[in-house]
């Protein structure tokens, strides 16, 4: 997982909730399988709890996987022990521009994994619309009604 | 292990794309101004289906810049300004523009 690779591609950071956290091990099973199709590879993982509005409590890593699991990703989202001018200067800059934080995925009280996710898969795609002069203007997912409409726009009898 | 989580900037999968935090989009802004004008032009539409490549239909143009009430413009600037959508810095780029400040 932590193999020290160069990163090539985007990276998502996706916040899962789970209420009663059960892992069987089917999620991380299907994160290799893409990983071996070059699709994806999981990068860290992290399981946190809520304790308050500003602070969380890391978990143990599920039984079976590296006990190192999550430290990359703390390392990544913890905040700066102190701070300085220049740091208030760069918040300022991430505040003015889009800004997020794990404190507004996850509600207090609750568990969740957080995962960060290469797309080795759009890093090609990526090169070829910055070659290309291409510039993101949004970027979002279909929601499920959107989905349905879309099947059946493409269904052939259309 | 206690964690403190700190402000990301966010981005999409192919770059960072603009964020616009409670403002206008250029969309928004655009109809903001122009309250009688068409849609901005945006992308041409497509008519067509799945293995049928189609038309293309041609953007609609919205006629240029009518200054039409340039008191009025003023007035919904300054509300803009007050309701905190745009910046006193902003506000006096636009007054410039409409030449009532």
């Amino acid at each position: 997982m932590r193999s020290g690779r160069t990163v090539l591609g985007p990276v998502q950071v996706l916040v899962l909730g789970f209420d009663q956290p059960a892992f069987t091990g089917e999620i991380l099973a299907e994160l290799t399988r893409l990983r071996e199709a070059g699709v994806v590879r999981l990068i860290d993982l992290l399981l946190v709890s809520r304790v308050d509005d500003d602070t969380f409590e890391t978990l143990a890593a599920p039984p079976g996987m590296p006990a190192d699991l999550g430290q990359l990703t703390v390392a990544l989202l913890r905040g700066p022990e102190t701070t300085s001018p220049d740091d208030d200067s760069d918040l300022a800059k991430v505040m003015e521009t889009a800004a997020w934080s794990l404190g507004e995925s996850v509600p207090v009280g609750s568990t969740a994994a957080v995962a960060l996710i290469e797309h080795i898969w759009a890093a090609p795609l990526r090169g070829a619309i910055q070659r290309a002069g291409g510039v993101p203007l949004d970027e979002t997912w279909l929601a499920q009604q959107d989905l349905e409409l879309l099947e059946e726009l493409e269904r052939p009898e259309h | 292990m206690i964690l403190v989580p700190r402000q990301l900037q966010r981005a999409g999968m192919t770059g960072n794309v603009p964020y616009y935090g409670g403002r206008f989009t250029p969309a928004q802004a655009y109809a903001a101004s122009h309250p009688h004008a068409q849609p901005p032009p945006a992308q041409a539409a497509v008519v067509g289906t799945r293995g049928n490549p189609g038309r293309v239909l041609p953007a609609s143009h919205p006629p240029p810049h009518p200054p039409e009430n340039p008191a009025g413009q003023l007035e919904a600037l300054q509300h803009l300004r007050d309701t905190g959508v745009i910046t006193s810095t902003e506000y006096q780029e636009l007054c410039d523009r409409v030449g009532q400040c």
